[in-house]
């Protein structure tokens, strides 16, 4: 590729998979790659190969983990009956962060998307019935998937599903971030906000 | 509102521009292919965050380079700001003061231009799609809000259309998107049947002064969501509701046809003179008239809704104005409204604006004051 010797045109090449490279800042990784330590370029590659390699989805709530059932669902002091339901691994940390929510989580790994071809069927939620249906301990579902187009429908789908179980279904609330100025909120944010308002 | 200067680099035929307008009319004048319209789209976009000639953004970059760009320093009741459209093989960007705005319906809203161009005919000649768009622009500039829901009525409507085209149709799937589409599609009809009041209110007193005769004007708005209650046509929840209702009973029409048959996607506007539709009964000139009337019309809703004359933009009209009246109401706008003109010759204004008006003649992508 470019006249560059074989193996950095390949790394140029795959550099260029990721997401947001293209093939300037892949050339410049490649070449940066070439004056590493061996041992750095090695542990770099392992790390590749075992981020793929030794992670699995959790049986239970189909986040990642590396081993099955995850340190979340193993927990033991954890509760287990509330589960909130996100789109991504990503979510799970993000929620973990908050220190807030001591139940357990499904992971579903995207939202439903026809035009994108993505279906019910392509996103974990035939696992998720299954485990509502085989645990009778669960009694809350909180449903938190992005606030966009595929986000509601996605609740929306998951909420019909549960219809037939004793369980209650809730969204999260959409609204002002905290610390922020009313100011400087968007309107269709701040009108989110005046719909969901609740008594003081 | 004004604009004092407009800045272009690498926009179509344009190297570089810099241009200082006056506060009354101002005039490019030049042969054809000159670059006379490209100024105007360019100040177009920095309104609307979009060119009104073409849907790629990328045509707008000189051939064979990188991005381009535009800048112009607006002011807008009495306070002035800096507006910047940078586009690039990529994508574009928006700022406002130096600012970059995340999303392009937080640009749009800062300016605001009534354009008028020969192609504006469609308006009433060309077919529903040349309306909704009409309409969607005016609102759009004025209230960021319904872009929101447009914007995402059209996602929600591709979201539910694209399981429409699959063989098999489960409708409690299609119904997931339902609800979301009656909220957004209700917000949608609703205002934009208010747009349609307000803006029949000023353009029936401007027809009265530009048409011949005593002809009247009107203009009906045809929603794809028609409630029976004359009362509901202006509640939300009603509407939504209602839209809810026909989504379920034309459930057999949109599996024949594989999209959603029902919707502000397939709104439309009609425009009559005394009482017979213009579309069908009008002559060239008639229709002229009324599609003048709209565009002087949105003058007047701006004011209402915004507060400030939008900047008007008169894309080699005046030659094909008829009447005496019309030329001379256009031009009259001036002492409340910063106008800007393409022409090919000072002909037309002859006798009307003598020492009023800033020159500019635009030779090959140069504009020279």
């Amino acid at each position: 590729m470019w006249g560059y010797p074989e193996p950095i045109g390949r790394l140029v090449e795959q550099f260029m998979k990721l997401p947001s490279i293209g093939p300037k800042t892949a050339t410049r990784l490649a070449f940066h790659v070439l004056s590493m330590s061996s041992e750095d370029v090695e542990g770099f590659a392992k790390a590749l190969h075992d981020v793929k390699h030794n992670l699995t989805e959790c049986a239970i709530c189909c986040n990642i983990t590396e081993k099955t059932p995850c340190s979340i669902c193993a927990d033991a002091s954890r509760d287990d009956k509330v589960l909130c339901v996100v789109q991504d691994p990503k979510d799970v940390m993000a929620m973990e962060r908050t220190h807030e929510f001591n139940g357990k989580y499904h992971v579903l790994h995207g939202a439903i998307s026809p035009m994108e071809g993505v279906g019910p069927n392509d996103v974990r939620i035939r696992e998720l019935v299954q485990r509502i249906g085989t645990n009778e301990e669960i009694s809350e579902i909180i449903i938190a998937t992005n606030p966009n187009v595929e986000g509601e429908a996605t609740a929306m789908y998951i909420s019909r599903l549960l219809k037939p179980f004793p369980v209650r279904v809730t969204r999260i609330a959409h609204g002002l971030p905290v610390g922020g100025d009313l100011e400087y909120a968007d309107e269709v944010t701040l009108a989110k906000a005046l719909e969901g308002r609740r008594q003081i | 509102m004004r604009i004092e200067r407009l800045t272009l680099g690498k926009f179509r035929n344009y190297e570089t521009g810099n241009v200082q307008f006056a506060d009354g009319v101002n005039v490019f004048i030049g042969e054809n292919a000159q670059g006379k319209t490209n100024a105007l789209e360019a100040i177009h976009m920095l309104a609307m965050g979009k060119s009104h000639r073409t849907s790629k953004d990328t045509e707008c970059i000189q051939t064979g380079e990188e991005s381009a760009l535009i800048k112009g320093e607006i002011t807008v009741k009495g306070h002035r700001s800096v507006l910047q459209v940078d586009i690039t093989q990529s994508g574009k960007r928006a700022l406002v003061n130096g600012l970059s705005q995340a999303k392009m319906t937080d640009f749009i809203g800062h300016f605001q231009v009534v354009l008028f161009a020969p192609e504006d005919l469609q308006l009433v000649k060309g077919g529903p799609a040349v309306r909704r768009r009409f309409i969607d622009m005016e609102l759009g500039q004025t209230h960021p809000k319904y872009l929101y829901h447009v914007t995402q009525f059209n996602r929600v409507l591709q979201q539910r259309n694209a399981i429409l085209k699959q063989t098999e149709i489960d409708w409690d799937y299609v119904g997931v998107f339902d609800e979301q589409l009656a909220i957004h599609g209700a917000e949608v009809t609703v205002r934009r049947r208010r747009f349609v009041d307000e803006m029949t209110k000023f353009a029936k007193r401007i027809h009265q002064n530009i048409a011949p005769g005593r002809e009247q004007m009107s203009i009906e708005y045809n929603p794809s969501i028609r409630s029976d209650d004359e009362r509901g046509h202006l509640n939300v929840d009603a509407l939504a509701e209602h839209y809810l209702t026909l989504l379920r009973q034309r459930r057999h029409q949109d599996f024949q046809s594989r999209h959603t048959t029902v919707g502000p996607h397939r709104d439309d506007m009609s425009f009559f003179i005394d009482g017979k539709p213009v579309q069908s009964y009008a002559s060239q000139g008639q229709q002229r008239t009324v599609a003048l009337s709209i565009r002087l019309a949105e003058i007047d809703f701006i004011y209402q809704e915004v507060g400030d004359y939008p900047v008007l933009l008169l894309d080699d009209v005046l030659s094909e104005l008829d009447d005496h009246r019309q030329t001379n109401l256009v031009i009259s706008m001036h002492e409340r409204v910063q106008t800007i003109i393409t022409t090919t010759s000072l002909a037309p204004f002859h006798g009307m604006l003598e020492g009023q008006m800033r020159l500019f003649q635009v030779h090959s992508g140069i504009i020279t004051g």
